[in-house]
């Protein structure tokens, strides 16, 4: 009796781990590429989304070349990866903002909060909590006129975002 | 009655890229890695001493990765009387710089080409894509703002010996090429689905300067290009010489085109 208790509890308590896990991937991401004006680009881009396997689906708008990417839950997906789909096809970021559920946190200017999809930093003050939308700011993810208006933003963080998987990201 | 049912046969390959996906030339763009294209070239030609010759050239093409692609293609056509294979040819592409902007870019590529043929050489006119044994090796600019793009390429070729056939000792061997392409999307004005068809107008310029003797040519090739189904791409061209000091077995020539891309093969 007493081990059949045990065991039900630590079932129940590894459950509730990994479901609050969960929360800290990336549910969406809307993705607008650079480099291109016509649609076969476009479907190049969509393809290569729609062939990884943690992608639920993708949706295309062809005149903003922004990409609706629906991850499946669970995912591993990081940034980086979602850049290096898009880059793969010849073209490159002009802009991404995730969907994630970062839990409870304060969400403050400096505030560093790591998950396994990642290390992120924020640059402004947000008082959401539950999914919130983000868009990231490093080099690679913005377009390059965007980046050196940010120059001196992004100076403050060099040091940080100079780390693997680290993200500068300012709450939307 | 034979070359219309290859050239029907032929109805089958498709291209993947629009306002810059120029006939005669090629940008300084890339295939997405991991993707594989099938293309073939029908082309006409309006001999100089009269009657015409027929080409096809089909080939293939593979997207290393983001910066490199390889093609290979094979030559046919009827010179020598029957529709008969004269050779082949390798090109490589490397992209070494990419600036992109919403609907813009500007990109820089270098290409090398190697040919080898084993029909007689009958002109001046040096072509290691189809006539000649040889090696090009070249650079492109490319250039995207909205609906157009604005292409150039330079490039020096080298004519070697076509197998059995000598190149001609009072011939030139060598050449600079010069190329200006300008692409137009012109429809749709605003994209409501992938199934739309695209058209593309463009037009090229293609220059060869011998540089043993000065002697050069200047060609211009308008063309109407359709994308069906983000998928599918047929090329229409008609390239016309506009002068020529160069001696050429034909001057004029009409082609069709056609390319598809399998994605996400190798990666």
């Amino acid at each position: 009796m007493k081990n059949i208790n045990l065991k039900s509890i630590l079932i129940a308590a590894f459950v509730l781990i990994a479901s609050t896990n969960s929360y800290s991937q990336i549910s969406k991401a809307e993705i607008i590429a650079t480099g291109l004006t016509c649609s076969m680009c476009s479907n190049a881009i969509n393809k290569q989304l729609k062939s990884m396997a943690e992608v639920e689906s993708v949706s295309t708008d062809l005149n903003t070349n922004t990409f609706t990417v629906t991850l499946k839950d669970n995912n591993a997906v990081t940034p980086n990866i979602l850049k290096e789909s898009v880059e793969k096809t010849g073209f490159f970021i002009g802009s991404m903002v995730l969907t994630m559920d970062l839990g409870n946190v304060q969400v403050a200017e400096n505030q560093k909060v790591e998950r396994p999809s990642g290390t992120y930093i924020f640059v402004n003050n947000s008082t959401k909590t539950g999914p919130i939308k983000v868009q990231v700011l490093n080099d690679g993810f913005v377009t390059k006129k965007e980046f050196k208006k940010s120059a001196k933003l992004q100076a403050k963080f060099a040091q940080a975002t100079a780390n693997e998987n680290t993200y500068l990201i300012k709450s939307i | 009655m034979k070359y219309l049912g290859i050239l029907l046969l032929t109805f089958l390959s498709f291209d993947v890229n629009a306002q810059e996906l120029f006939v005669m030339t090629e940008p300084a763009s890339n295939m997405p890695a991991g993707s594989i294209g099938i293309r073939n070239t029908n082309m006409i030609t309006f001999k100089n001493d009269g009657g015409t010759n027929y080409h096809n050239m089909p080939e293939v093409m593979w997207g290393v990765d983001r910066n490199w692609m390889i093609h290979a293609t094979a030559f046919m056509n009827n010179r020598q009387g029957n529709l008969m294979f004269q050779g082949g040819s390798l090109y490589a592409k490397y992209r070494f710089f990419s600036s992109d902007d919403l609907h813009s870019h500007f990109r820089l590529a270098a290409y090398g080409r190697v040919s080898t043929n084993n029909a007689p050489i009958d002109q001046e006119e040096i072509e290691t894509m189809g006539m000649n044994s040889g090696y090009e090796t070249g650079l492109v600019a490319t250039k995207l703002i909205n609906k157009t793009a604005i292409s150039s390429s330079i490039s020096y070729e080298r004519a070697l010996n076509n197998n059995t056939h000598q190149f001609p000792d009072n011939q030139g061997n060598s050449a600079m090429n010069y190329t200006l392409s300008i692409g137009q999307l012109l429809h749709p004005k605003e994209y409501t689905s992938f199934k739309q068809t695209n058209v593309n107008a463009m037009v090229e310029f293609l220059g060869q300067r011998l540089n043993q003797n000065g002697k050069s040519y200047l060609d211009v090739v308008p063309s109407l290009q359709f994308i069906i189904n983000s998928q599918a791409r047929v090329d229409l061209a008609y390239r016309h010489q506009i002068y020529s000091d160069i001696n050429r077995i034909a001057s004029n020539s009409v082609l069709i085109k056609l390319e598809y891309t399998f994605f996400n093969v190798t990666n």
